[in-house]
């Protein structure tokens, strides 16, 4: 510690002071919400004084809860696949072709991450209520695909640069034709940035809510809108025991990423 | 060797066949709604720009822009206060722990947005943790306003932008020659003056590119100050919100639309400048 | 120069002897250009069916660039290349039929070494069973049968260069190339298998390009060297040609330690011919170029070709020892002239040589026949 700013005890205890109440703030709202869904289904309660599963029922046997839930599900599971078919060849060709102004490309395949997403969902809803896609799934899926893109591109990209060359190159030697290379030599090599990239995606696509709203009525609502109207309107504890699945499912993503990333740094 | 062979390299035609099918869905599902928006915003009938001529107009609009660069600056302000110490902090520990430490930080980066909305209720809200705790530390005496208001909208900003903050001035702390230091230290330099005169100028690459992470991501915010903010709290997004559900003028929905695609445009524009282009991917992956 | 059309077939595994003289490669005029800069220079080489053929020359030289366009890597600027008998200039990499060793082995990751040797032939559509007994076959040849179900990563070096070996030579491709295969592998490992590239080599009789810039290594395992400087060929030769016979100074300076005295032609001596040079007027065998009295040179004498002893019929000069270090079977003078020129002298090492110190006058000398005539080196 005194490396970097000296070896003053005083400040050294100020700084980690500092600093674990700041880990506090950011952990506590992510955690919070674990014990208040185990208690008073009448109302948000902490600290919980009674522990029943009353809220999870809850959530489980009204069909507007659960059902969203499953669209949630069945939305990102459709559009993570469906991302992955497009930019993983999109992803291969941008970095290993000559194409001239692929950067432009590039750009185009990043811009969803820099628009903020209120604009991207007023234009779509503008967009679809001509084409009639509001409130459908294939809507929600095609824009979650335009969101979710750069997750993967950047993800497989930083993998594609990572991969050895090499290896193309002698598979082509050997006389291995484009096709060949790319699903036994490349896609391979690949497994662990596309997974990553893969569960950002599902990640992203399940909490997406800002889109969501504009686009979802009652009939392809997803568990995202349905929560923000809840919170904005009524306030249900029940809002504590999906929040805590949502959080497990998030923590169990967050780990996956972070063992493929390590287990792709120990073997590169 | 290899990497300017034609061996390893794609033909222009099948690079194409593999870029189009995503090349065309972003055309239709990213380029054509924001067209549209711009479109809309400029042709209610007929070309003009009456509708940006009666936002710069619009107390509102005017009130609401101000709202949001109040919003944004000061949650980016204290983001950077409150993550500085917490980057130091970070960078001391051996790699291992700041390993450990990291994922805690990066927690709330996984969390959806709306559980962490929800849980910020449940701990600063009136009957929250903190007003308890305050309650029963004062006898009842205190119990502080800091949801549905500007402290929420700004406690639940700092909550999504902190991780940005620490990451990137982690990585300048880190990129620091910490010989710099020991030299500084051996000719007898105090802590403070270490700090002021070589931590923190050599971080400021960092700094500079976790304001404008920062500004550039709470600029567009939409959710924290609907759910966390009173009406006096309303951000531009908001506003786009409000007038095309509420009054069903799209044409001023997109006008403000386009003028906040221009500001953050702007922002990006600054990031890409600071750090290259990879400025914000790199920062989320 | 015909072409004829016709289908890669890979040469039988003992190439007969009368195919040894027709044409493998043939590059005809090959130029490269990278901008303004000429990476290789209009370039015409044959390599022969079943033969060794190794490019040497310093980085830059162009030798990489002259593999990289043979196996399609890159296309040339202009000219042509033929491939067994076929129009090769702008044909697909993975139609030329080749094979490649990298110096990285270039292994798949994700596949044993089984999978490894197997993916060339599952390229090709071989059967199930025929691709087994041909793996088999060819991890015998190089002793490694008993590492076929473990991935690449877990074996060492050697035996990753070669397993990749075994995967050129199990297709029979026409032609072998190989980028300085031995480049990461310690001096011991790096002999040995240059003696089993060299088994395999006439064991199989594939026609092989092995890129290096190592000259021991060019020496011990080539038929021919191409010796390249600043994108051209500077000679080509059997090893033994290259070291006794070096046409320029750089071939000179590049393969063995020579010394080089500069100096001026004129008449005499028993060849006609002598070189008037700063420490002495010394006779020269006939010059293998066109020189006449008055023009530069350049005199080479290798250091194993000359003595401090004397005798009848050698040319010496007189000089003061700097140094004389041991160097195992031989040792090596630092002879001062008096021109504060240094000359090399290598001794065979024996128990009763006399010892040289530092200081004692000596007359290094070598037998005429054995010094060279040289064109003075022209800068690049």
């Amino acid at each position: 510690m005194n490396a970097l700013f000296g070896s003053s005890r005083l400040s050294r205890n100020l700084i980690a002071t500092a600093a674990w109440l700041c880990y506090v703030f950011l952990l506590l709202p992510s955690l919070i919400v674990i014990p208040i869904s185990f208690g008073n289904p009448g109302q948000i309660e902490f600290p919980p004084r009674q522990f029943t599963l009353a809220l999870y029922q809850q959530f489980f046997t009204d069909q507007a809860w659960w059902g969203s839930m499953v669209q949630s599900l069945l939305v990102a599971t459709v559009t993570t696949m469906l991302t992955l078919v497009l930019a993983v060849p999109a992803a291969y060709a941008l970095v290993r072709s000559q194409l001239p102004r692929r950067n432009l490309l590039r750009g185009l395949f990043m811009m969803p991450m820099l628009v903020p997403v209120i604009v991207l969902g007023l234009g779509l809803y503008l967009q679809f209520s001509n084409w009639g896609l509001l409130d459908t799934t294939t809507g929600l899926v095609l824009s979650h695909i335009m969101l979710t893109t750069p997750f993967i591109m950047v993800s497989v990209m930083s993998g594609l640069h990572h991969s050895d060359v090499s290896l193309e190159t002698v598979a082509s030697i050997m006389g291995a034709s484009r096709p060949v290379i790319f699903f036994r030599v490349v896609l391979p090599q690949l497994k662990a940035s596309i997974a990553v990239g893969a569960l950002f995606a599902f990640l992203m696509s399940l909490d997406e809510v800002v889109v969501a709203y504009f686009l979802t009525g009652t009939k392809a609502m997803t568990l995202p809108v349905k929560m923000y109207s809840s919170i904005r309107w009524e306030l249900t504890p029940v809002l504590a025991a999906v929040s805590t699945l949502l959080t497990l499912l998030s923590l169990l993503i967050a780990l996956g990423i972070i063992a493929l990333q390590r287990k792709t740094e120990a073997n590169p | 060797m290899a990497q300017s062979g034609t061996a390893s390299e794609l033909s222009l035609p099948s690079a194409l066949m593999l870029l189009a099918p995503l090349t065309l869905l972003m055309l239709a599902i990213l380029v054509y709604p924001l067209a549209l928006t711009v479109w809309t915003s400029v042709y209610p009938g007929q070309f003009s720009l009456q509708a940006y001529t009666e936002l710069l107009s619009s107390t509102l609009f005017l009130k609401v822009l101000k709202n949001t660069f109040e919003i944004s600056l000061s949650g980016t302000l204290v983001s950077l206060l409150v993550g500085y110490p917490v980057a130091m902090h970070l960078a001391a520990q051996p790699p291992s722990r700041r390993t450990a430490y990291l994922i805690m930080v990066m927690l709330p980066f996984w969390t959806s947005i709306l559980v962490k909305s929800f849980a910020l209720a449940a701990v600063f809200g009136n009957q929250g943790l903190v007003n308890q705790l305050l309650g029963f530390v004062s006898g009842g005496q205190i119990n502080l306003p800091m949801m549905f208001n500007r402290v929420g909208v700004i406690l639940g900003m700092i909550n999504f932008l902190l991780p940005f903050m620490i990451l990137s001035i982690l990585g300048s702390l880190l990129a620091q020659d910490r010989t710099l230091i020991l030299a500084a230290e051996t000719m007898g330099a105090k802590p403070l003056r270490i700090f002021w005169k070589i931590t923190l100028p050599l971080s400021l690459p960092g700094v500079v590119a976790g304001v404008l992470i920062n500004i550039t991501l709470s600029i567009g915010m939409y959710i924290t100050p609907a759910l966390l903010g009173g009406r006096q709290d309303m951000m531009v997004a908001n506003l786009v919100d409000f007038y095309t559900r509420q009054t069903l003028d799209w044409t001023a929905a997109s006008a403000t639309a386009v003028v906040l695609l221009l500001i953050s445009g702007l922002l990006v524009a600054l990031l890409g400048k600071v750090r290259g282009a990879s400025g914000l991917s790199g920062a989320v992956a | 120069m015909t072409v004829t059309p016709m289908t890669v077939t890979p040469a039988p595994a003992s190439a007969p002897v009368a195919e040894g003289d027709r044409a493998m490669v043939e590059l005809q005029g090959v130029t490269k250009r990278y901008g303004e800069v000429d990476a290789l220079k209009r370039v015409d080489l044959t390599i022969r069916k079943g033969e060794f053929v190794t490019l040497l020359g310093p980085s830059g030289s162009g030798k990489s660039t002259l593999l990289n366009l043979i196996a399609g890597m890159i296309t040339p600027s202009s000219g042509r290349i033929v491939i067994d008998g076929r129009d090769a200039t702008t044909l697909p990499t993975n139609q030329r039929g080749l094979g490649m060793v990298f110096q990285n082995y270039a292994l798949m990751p994700h596949m044993t070494v089984f999978e490894n040797i197997a993916f060339p032939l599952q390229v090709r559509h071989l059967p199930k069973d025929e691709i087994k007994r041909k793996v088999e076959q060819v991890l015998d040849l190089i002793q490694l049968g008993h590492v076929a179900g473990r991935r690449p990563r877990e074996l060492s070096g050697g035996q990753q260069q070669r397993i990749s070996l075994a995967r050129c030579i199990v297709y029979n491709p026409a032609l072998i190339l190989m980028d300085e295969p031995l480049g990461a592998l310690d001096k011991n490992l790096r002999e040995q298998m240059q003696l089993e590239i060299k088994r395999l080599h006439a064991d199989l009789g594939i026609t092989m390009l092995y890129v290096t810039h190592d000259q021991d290594e060019a020496l011990t395992m080539s038929d021919r060297i191409v010796l390249m400087n600043g994108g051209k060929i500077e000679q080509q030769g059997k090893p033994d040609e290259l070291y006794f016979k070096p046409a320029t100074v750089f071939s000179a300076e590049f393969i063995g330690s020579s010394n080089l005295i500069p100096g001026i032609v004129e008449a005499g001596g028993v060849s006609g011919l002598s070189l008037r040079t700063a420490i002495g007027t010394f006779p020269v065998p006939a010059a293998d170029f066109a020189v006449s009295t008055g023009d530069k040179a350049m005199l080479l004498v290798r250091p194993e070709n000359m003595t401090l002893t004397g005798g009848p019929g050698v040319t010496s000069v007189s000089g003061r020892i700097d140094d004389s270090i041991l160097l195992g079977g031989v040792v090596r003078h630092f002879v001062r002239c008096k021109d504060q020129s240094t000359i090399i002298v290598q001794e065979l090492n024996q128990p009763d040589r006399p010892i040289a110190k530092r200081g004692d006058e000596v007359r290094a000398g070598w037998p005429p026949a054995h010094a060279r005539l040289l064109p003075p080196s022209v800068p690049h």
